[in-house]
């Protein structure tokens, strides 16, 4: 590219959203169930339908060992985080329950509980510092009454902020709180022990740091909590009753299973295994590292630091320069995808002052390179360069050098 | 300061002709008359041979015009950065050479800023604007005498303008004087002008008053924030957007100058208190 010294080249930064691209083992995958196998998991007996039940058996395995989680039925398929959170709240919570979250929860957290509000659920926000960072002291008092439930987001998806799981896990276990935890960025990233945190509740979507194809969720519901289902329906067992199974996962999961996604997905969780999931986790923190130090550089950048970082998603703003306009133009020049905006996460852009027009994030993933990266903030830096033009500070410090 | 021959150069270059018409009144037949008209010329841009836009123009101070629109648009920096500007009148070209190749500004050039509805959005429409305009810093103070007097000037500039009634003028001013005139068909090119005839002398903007006869709306706002000019003037009204913007671009906007009275729109904080007919400036 002429203005970076270098042929332009197609960078996708925004994995926080989604992972692009998948390893090609989950398109295969998908390919596979979809052309070879094609028949619905668990409706019948013959064998495709067999090799399809296989298929999603095998999956909820994987994902059980990589969660932490002893028996597989105790994974739900649903269709992506949001629905998992939903159950889980929905489910959960009554009239006149109390449920504490954080400051930094994500809009899947934030509107479900502002529906369950009008029908007298009370919603307590444990403030986070201005990175994000959840305050430990106010929340050890929200606990005093216990609520009905706790809900956080593992890291933020807009600054990658990584909150203190095991405390807060181990806290809320101690008054006997069930804890749900959102680990939609985390999952397939950092370590997480879904029964030694003894989570009450986990959500998580398939097609971010799992790697697998949108379509899936993940949702886990403790064996002791009676969470009723949001649906009803066809689950291929007991079908002689008109009343929904209660046995986990049949009774989430009503109507034809999304096999495709759920191969990929298994494909993916694979694939993460033979990487190993530190690696993975240090790639993105180390590239996450690069991005924050070369942000810092430039005049005019405000970065939204995490005190802790849990994922690689970067997030800043440009002085005076709206975020979706800096997106348009790193897309339209150089070809840079990257998310700018709210993210879907207006409570957590209050915590770290972002409103209201939001923040440039920037999230590498696993296939992400030091390249990309370098590109990008050479990028950036061009478009700056241009903006600072006939600034007198910068026209002496180029005379200068 | 502008050489001494700013105000002369704009003397006597535009090119008007004698047409026949006919008046007509509510009753009565149509009388045959002359009337003097303005020209009308297109003329194309390129950059390092690459066409970039064409403008409709009268046709005069091309240098300026591609000078100014090159830098309000982003293709030229700074005056360094101009190798070579061939004028080719005849065939209504102008040519400009840039040393280094001025990627972002060409690929980025009307292209329209895409929001995703997810968080508050911008207030420009096109990408390029966006990112060249910034607030318009700088001390310049002027009193309410001082707006009145230049526009006054002004409305005695154009000699065009009595003639054809189909130009807009603009000029470049300080509080005392006015520096530059230049008008046009079009009120962006007047301003094109303007900026380039500054920017091929290194002249900053960001102590003076540019005052024109056009409506002052978000196009010529964004415009004069590219090239930091702090005080915007016009005989004429603001649009609701050119507020907006001048609101957030820190501009002082003023519009309806007449009858000794005139409206601030934004950034009033530049107008002096009655009683002071002191400029101020850095």
């Amino acid at each position: 590219m002429e203005g970076t010294g270098e042929n332009k080249m197609a960078v996708y930064l925004d994995n926080a959203a989604t992972t692009h691209p998948r390893p090609k083992a989950v398109y295969q995958a998908v390919l596979h169930a979809l052309e070879e196998v094609g028949a619905s998991p668990g409706r019948a007996s013959h064998r495709l339908a067999r090799e399809a039940s296989a298929i999603v058996m095998r999956a909820r395995e994987k994902i059980a060992r990589l969660l932490d989680i002893s028996g597989p039925n105790r994974v739900i398929f649903t269709k992506n985080a949001t629905e998992s959170i939903n159950i889980a709240l929905k489910g959960w919570l009554r009239p006149g329950d109390r449920v504490v979250i954080s400051g930094m929860e994500h809009n899947s957290v934030v509107r479900p509980l502002r529906r369950l509000s009008e029908s007298g659920v009370i919603v307590e926000i444990v403030p986070c510092s201005s990175s994000g960072q959840l305050d430990m002291s106010i929340l050890r008092r929200s606990l005093d009454p216990p609520p009905r439930l706790v809900a956080i987001t593992h890291a933020s998806n807009v600054n990658g902020a990584l909150q203190p799981v095991s405390e807060v896990a181990a806290l809320c276990a101690e008054r006997s709180v069930p804890l749900l935890l959102d680990g939609a960025q985390t999952a397939g990233v950092q370590p997480i022990f879904v029964e030694g945190w003894k989570l009450g509740m986990f959500a998580c979507s398939g097609h971010k740091g799992l790697l697998g194809p949108p379509g899936v969720g993940i949702l886990y519901i403790r064996p002791d909590l009676d969470v009723p289902a949001l649906m009803e329906g066809g689950t291929g067992s007991r079908s002689e009753e008109a009343v929904q199974p209660q046995c986990c996962p049949d009774r989430y999961e009503s109507g034809t299973p999304n096999l495709p996604g759920i191969a990929g997905l298994a494909a993916g969780v694979d694939f993460i295994f033979e990487r190993g999931l530190d690696a993975i986790r240090e790639h993105e923190l180390k590239l996450a590292e690069i991005l924050e130090s070369g942000l810092a550089e430039m005049p005019g950048v405000k970065i939204y630091r995490p005190e802790a970082r849990g994922t690689g998603a970067v997030s800043f703003t440009v002085d005076r320069l709206n975020p979706g306009d800096v997106g348009a133009i790193l897309d339209e020049t150089f070809d840079i995808a990257v998310r700018t905006g709210l993210h879907c996460a207006p409570l957590a852009h209050e915590t770290l002052g972002a409103l209201p027009e939001g923040t440039i994030r920037v999230s590498p993933g696993y296939a992400t390179t030091r390249e990309e990266v370098d590109y990008f903030l050479r990028s950036l830096e061009t478009l700056l360069a241009l903006r600072r033009r006939g600034d007198p500070k910068r026209d002496k410090k180029d005379r200068n050098a | 300061m502008l050489p001494d021959d700013a105000m002369d150069e704009s003397v006597g270059k535009e090119e008007v002709s004698p047409v026949p018409v006919w008046i007509y009144e509510k009753r009565g037949q149509g009388v045959e008359r002359t009337q003097w008209v303005i020209r009308e010329k297109p003329v194309t841009l390129y950059v390092n041979g690459r066409e970039i836009v064409t403008l409709l123009c009268a046709g005069h101070h091309l240098d300026e015009l591609a000078a100014g629109f090159m830098h309000a648009e982003g293709f030229l920096e700074k005056p360094s950065d101009l190798e070579k500007l061939t004028v080719d009148e005849e065939a209504g070209k102008v040519e400009v050479t840039t040393r280094t190749d001025p990627v972002v500004a060409e690929r980025l050039w009307m292209k329209r800023t895409i929001t995703s509805g997810c968080g508050k959005g911008s207030l420009f429409y096109y990408s390029l604007d966006a990112l060249l305009s910034k607030p318009v810093e700088g001390s310049l103070r002027i009193s309410p005498g001082h707006v009145l007097a230049r526009v006054e000037d002004l409305n005695h500039l154009s000699e065009t303008y009595r003639r054809t009634h189909g130009v807009h003028n603009t000029v470049l001013a300080t509080a005392e004087e006015v520096l530059l005139f230049r008008d046009d068909i079009g009120r962006h090119n007047a301003v094109d002008m303007i900026v380039g005839h500054v920017f091929l002398r290194g002249v900053s903007l960001e102590d003076k008053l540019l005052i024109t006869t056009g409506r002052l709306t978000s196009e010529i706002l964004i415009k004069a924030a590219k090239v930091r000019i702090p005080v915007l003037i016009s005989r004429n009204t603001a649009t609701t957007l050119a507020i907006e913007l001048a609101r957030s671009l820190n501009i002082t906007l003023i519009g309806y100058v007449r009858g000794g009275k005139f409206t601030v729109y934004s950034g009033k904080e530049r107008i002096l208190d009655s009683g002071s007919d002191t400029a101020q400036g850095n």
